[in-house]
């Protein structure tokens, strides 16, 4: 698929709309008629360039900032599931433990026992990955073909 | 000093390494789990074998506002070299790949831009020969 300038600019424009609301009548069928996308080709469109669909990218944009708010810890997990966007405290509860492996309660708890600096996040929220080498096996620096070589053996 | 080691951010850790993998046709290297996130790298089947691109997560804030700044602006954040960029484009195109650039002649090189479905616009080019 080629996307025409217009396209891409008002794709961008949608995932922005979908990101910056927690507004449950902003519907996906409203953003559409907002960038002038029929919805039908809205949602084909933007699951091809973003990978997901609309309604999951709302829910995956809730659902991580809801991880930001119970890092933080002034709010209590069902303030921060009516704060984001979701009606009912089971299904948030649900959706959070099958992205990020944790329910809102461990996360929050294990988020709040790290080191805090006033305004910043603690830089163990967000590892950056190239941080994490030094807990590599020894053998996740072996060349390609000496590791597709050994594993043949 | 050697250059092995190259990353880039994506919004998803599993799909990125589908679409790296399954699509634009890279191998996985490494996939190790490291807490909430994993190692993973992959490489190419045609290149040196030693050189791995990580697929990283963007779960930082700051990360995630620059990748979509530079998303929305069209700037490409990774560029792979291909050696018939006109096939290239054709076979992904039939896999449902987005191009918002399709090859076209840019000085020395021919390019094309794509989305590679996890945040990111990336880059084909064809040096001329």
């Amino acid at each position: 698929m080629l996307l025409s300038c217009d396209t891409f600019r008002n794709l961008c424009r949608a995932r922005a709309l979908l990101a910056g609301s927690s507004e449950p009548c902003l519907s996906v069928k409203h953003i559409a008629n907002e960038v002038a996308i029929s919805p039908y080709h809205f949602i084909r469109q933007f699951e091809a360039v973003f990978g997901i669909t609309p309604h999951q990218f709302r829910i995956q944009t809730r659902l991580d900032q809801a991880k930001l708010l119970l890092a933080k810890g002034d709010l209590s997990v069902t303030e921060i599931c009516m704060e984001v966007g979701f009606s009912s405290l089971g299904t948030f509860s649900d959706l959070f433990t099958r992205r990020f492996g944790a329910p809102p309660s461990l996360y929050k708890r294990s988020a709040r026992a790290m080191v805090q600096v006033p305004g910043n996040y603690p830089q163990e929220l967000f590892p950056g990955c190239l941080s994490l080498m030094g807990s590599l096996p020894a053998t996740a620096f072996r060349n390609f073909q000496e590791a597709s070589f050994l594993s043949l053996r | 000093m050697r250059i092995k080691l190259t990353s880039l951010m994506v919004d998803d850790q599993d799909k990125a390494m589908k679409f790296y993998t399954d699509v634009l046709g890279f191998r996985k290297k490494h996939e190790i789990p490291m807490g909430a996130y994993k190692w993973q790298t992959v490489v190419s089947p045609e290149g040196p074998g030693d050189i791995e691109l990580s697929l990283e997560p963007n779960a930082n804030p700051a990360a995630r506002t620059f990748q979509r700044a530079m998303f929305d602006q069209k700037i490409p954040l990774a560029a792979f070299e291909v050696s018939n960029i006109e096939k290239e484009y054709d076979r992904l195109a039939a896999l449902g790949v987005v191009f918002t650039t399709k090859p076209m002649q840019a000085g020395p090189v021919t390019i094309a831009v794509l989305s590679d479905t996890c945040g990111n616009l990336i880059q084909l080019y064809q040096p001329a020969m």
